[in-house]
């Protein structure tokens, strides 16, 4: 006997699933509305494409097409197709309805939303946008100038900073009635002046439809580069050079060509010349070549190690931007502490139009000491392009402590090889002193005295040989030593009258002395004149003449005493000295 | 009498205070520390007493070891030289040296000196700048002597316009040389890298063109003159005779 009622349950599952998953299926439908191009002109003809996708689409209805201003609806060009396909493991289709329409009026118009029913579900699609050109604004001279078809550069700034990400697309423009079927990429390609990076580019590139100078050209986006620049400047992306095999329908017309009309063009995109801008200076930080959207940390492993054991101080950067041209930051780290070249790690994406990823420098670390070991916290600054400042950020210090392991030998002075003791006891001390001879102030006084014993050599040499050689000179030396000695001789005189013969003899000598004059015949009236020339009017003159006529006059005076030509001894040894002054 | 204790009293504390700055008292300290193994704390030490402008043989010998203790042969081979400037340290010091120079992994090229920049440094140790100074001064003496002798007739001194010609060249000759030394001494500074790898670049910037890589222990000669005006920079003479910037920090001047 067969048991059913296993079955019966089996089925009920399976139907139950069969529900659920239709229900599934049903929220998975998408509608959308496209139109071939959204600048059209007068006249042209133009599609709306209407896709319907899901897994399952058990029940599809014809959408109904509304009055599109701007546009007339040609009933009898309406298409249908499906496509069936995979997409991440799970079947798709898709049913699409086409409409072709004639452009009638030059203005902007849209699209209105289209309604559809889908597995008894109404579904309406989004509105769109487009623009009915008017053709007698097409400037024919140049619509006729540009080529058939051609490549360009087109960066996605012109004025960046230095390290900032430039997107570079190389893109193809080509007529509407030119068929590309492949294209190559010539090698040799330099952006001097930038780190490149090549991003990554659909495997079949897609085009596009736009009206240059009036004329409709298909773009397609060939490559895509990512490109920092590394110095400021104008700097200058040469030419792209491509290989594409291409069609051409105008030239096609012969009945012998048998579709075999294809030809090869190598073409060349015009240079590039992009503005780059110096970064400004970072405060008080480091700058260590980030330009992006990024973060950093800075972490140890492990926090405590036995001396001699390795530790890697991490650190980690990881963000969008110029992922490879990052570099370490420096850090401050204890002297004792042995220190090996740092490992470096990068993982770049090329995804979404930007190069991201990580990077990731491991510092290896020794102590050679136990102890505990400190590394400061550094500041860091990371250019934001997006805001067009530098965001600071403070990596944290970083402590770890190094013991010593107690199954390792210990090492002592007597294990090393270096085979010196230190010196203990006392020590002769010194202190530093580097100072320039010229800074020296010995060196100033040593020069000093030479100089000065020179100078007073040399005048006393002179005065030494003028004394010798001029014999006016000496007498006018050694005048008043002389009438002082004769005035000394005086004064020891037995005879009055003798005394007062040598005191004219030592005032007469005196004036001859000094004025070079005859030692004798010079008469007292002759010395009191010029005495009187050289000091007009004064009373040394009447002084002088005075004594010398007492002098002269003493044989007849009658009472003569000691103590008179004592007296005039003084008169005369003043009068001397008065007279040394004037002359 | 107060007065007198007083004075006592300050010349007691002045003295004790004295004895706790001394070099010689944590000199001594320093070599229980390094005695025990504490190298790092026994060099803080040392340190110290460098920085208070004291120096000896055997501080810089002991600097030295206790370098070498804690793995930097850098350093060790900087303190080495520096204690091989003192007699008393100079022929242990010199075998030290040997040890840390046998001890790198890499070395420089040393291309020899030329004879004139060997008798500069010659005269910079004996009789050194103000040596060789007081030597011309002295002929310079004797010259201003012979001139005055001859002019006051004192002593009869046989070719005595030759004798003092010769004594003022000399002395305006050795004067020279010294000032000379003395130029050469400050613009020029020996020095020992102490970092493990070094770029020798050919501007004082960043991104500059390499002209070579110097490693620990390197031996080097500091431009002064050119080096001034570029902070943290010095123009540098390799041992191999090739010029370059390096950074100044992982650096020792002797």
């Amino acid at each position: 006997m067969i048991k059913t009622g296993k079955i019966f349950i089996a089925i009920g599952v399976f139907l139950l699933i069969a529900a659920f998953n239709h229900q599934l299926i049903a929220q998975d439908v998408t509608v959308e509305a496209t139109l071939t191009e959204t600048n059209i002109f007068e006249g042209e003809s133009i599609q709306l494409d209407i896709a319907v996708t899901g897994s399952s689409l058990s029940s599809l209805e014809r959408p109904q097409i509304p009055d599109i201003p701007g546009l007339r609806f040609l009933p009898n060009q309406t298409f249908t197709g499906s496509n069936y396909s995979y997409k991440n493991g799970k079947p798709s289709l898709t049913q699409t309805f086409g409409f072709r329409f004639i452009a009638q009026k030059p203005g902007n118009y849209s699209v209105p939303p289209v309604k559809i029913s889908v597995n008894n579900k109404e579904y309406t699609t989004k509105a769109i946008s487009f623009k009915v050109l008017d053709p007698k604004t097409i400037d024919k001279g140049n619509a006729e100038r540009v080529p058939d078809i051609y490549v360009r550069l087109e960066p996605t700034i012109s004025n960046p900073v230095v390290g900032q990400q430039v997107i570079i697309d190389v893109v193809l423009y080509f007529k509407n009635d030119i068929e590309v079927s492949n294209y190559q990429t010539v090698p040799g390609w330099k952006a001097e002046g930038f780190w490149k990076e090549e991003l990554n580019n659909p495997a079949q590139a897609r085009s596009t439809s736009t009206i240059i100078n009036g004329t409709r050209f298909k773009r397609a986006r060939l490559l895509q580069y990512a490109l920092f620049p590394t110095k400021a400047g104008k700097l200058t992306l040469s030419p792209y050079n491509l290989s594409v095999r291409i069609r051409n329908g105008r030239n096609n017309r012969s009945v012998f060509s048998f579709g075999f009309n294809q030809e090869n063009k190598e073409l060349q995109s015009l240079p590039v010349t992009i503005n780059v801008n110096r970064l400004p200076e970072a405060q008080n930080a480091e700058y260590f070549g980030a330009v992006g959207n990024f973060t950093i940390k800075r972490s140890i492993k492990p926090e405590s190690a036995y001396v001699g054991e390795s530790v890697e101080i991490i650190t980690e950067i990881s963000g969008s931007g110029n992922v490879p041209l990052l570099n370490k930051p420096e850090y401050e780290f204890p002297e004792s502490l042995e220190l090996y070249n740092p490992q470096e790690n990068t993982t770049i994406t090329r995804n979404n139009r930007q190069i991201a990823g990580n990077r990731v420098f491991t510092d290896i670390v020794i102590a050679r000491n136990s102890g505990t070991y400190t590394i400061p916290e550094k500041r860091v600054a990371i250019y934001n392009p997006a805001k067009n400042t530098f965001d600071y950020s403070t990596l944290p210090s970083i402590v770890f402590k190094a013991d010593l392991d107690p199954n390792a030998v210990v090492t002592s002075l007597e294990d090393m090889r270096l085979d010196i003791d230190p010196v203990i006891g006392l020590a002769n001390w010194k202190t530093i002193q580097k100072e320039s001879l010229s800074s020296k102030k010995s060196i100033w006084v040593m020069i000093l005295v030479p100089f000065l014993l020179f100078i007073g050599a040399y005048g006393y040499k002179n005065y030494y040989d003028k004394l010798n050689n001029d014999s006016g000179f000496a007498r006018s030396n050694k005048a008043k030593q002389k009438a002082h000695s004769t005035l000394d001789e005086a004064q020891r005189a037995l005879d009055i009258k003798e005394g007062y013969h040598l005191v004219q003899k030592a005032v007469s000598q005196f004036i001859t002395d000094k004025l070079n004059l005859p030692e004798a015949g010079v008469s007292s009236g002759k010395l009191v004149k010029e005495v009187d020339q050289k000091s007009p009017g004064s009373s040394l003159t009447s002084e002088l003449k005075l004594i010398l006529d007492k002098c002269e006059t003493i044989a007849f005076a009658p009472n003569v005493t000691q103590k008179g030509l004592e007296n005039d001894i003084s008169r005369a040894k003043e009068l001397i000295k008065e007279l040394g002054k004037i002359l | 009498m107060r007065f007198l204790v007083l004075a006592i009293t300050f010349l007691w504390i002045g003295e004790i205070v004295h004895a706790q700055t001394s070099p010689q008292i944590k000199f001594d300290e320093a070599n229980v520390l390094l005695e025990e193994g504490s190298y790092q704390q026994s060099m803080e030490l040392y340190r110290r007493i460098e920085q208070q402008g004291a120096m000896s043989g055997p501080l810089f010998l002991n600097m030295g070891i206790a370098a070498v203790q804690m793995d930097s042969m850098g350093l060790g081979k900087y303190y080495f030289k520096k204690a091989a400037n003192f007699e008393t340290v100079q022929q242990r010091a010199h075998i030290a040296l040997d040890f840390v120079n046998s001890q790198f992994s890499r070395q420089s090229a040393m291309l020899p000196k030329l004879p004139w920049d060997r008798a500069v440094d010659m005269l910079k140790v004996t009789p050194g700048t103000f040596g060789l100074f007081v030597t011309g001064y002295l002929f310079l003496c004797l010259a201003l002597l012979f001139l005055i002798f001859k002019w006051f007739n004192i002593v009869n001194i046989p070719k005595h316009t030759n004798s003092t010609i010769a004594c003022f060249t000399l002395s305006v000759l050795i004067i020279s040389l010294a000032y000379y030394v003395d130029y050469v001494d400050r613009r020029y500074d020996e020095a020992v890298l102490i970092d493990e790898e070094v770029v020798v670049s050919e501007n004082p910037q960043e991104n500059a063109t390499l002209i070579s890589m110097a490693y620990e222990g390197y031996e080097v000669t500091i431009d002064h003159k050119i080096s001034s005006g570029n902070n943290n920079w010095f123009y540098i003479r390799l041992g191999n005779g090739q010029y370059g910037w390096i950074k100044s920090k992982g650096i020792k001047i002797l």
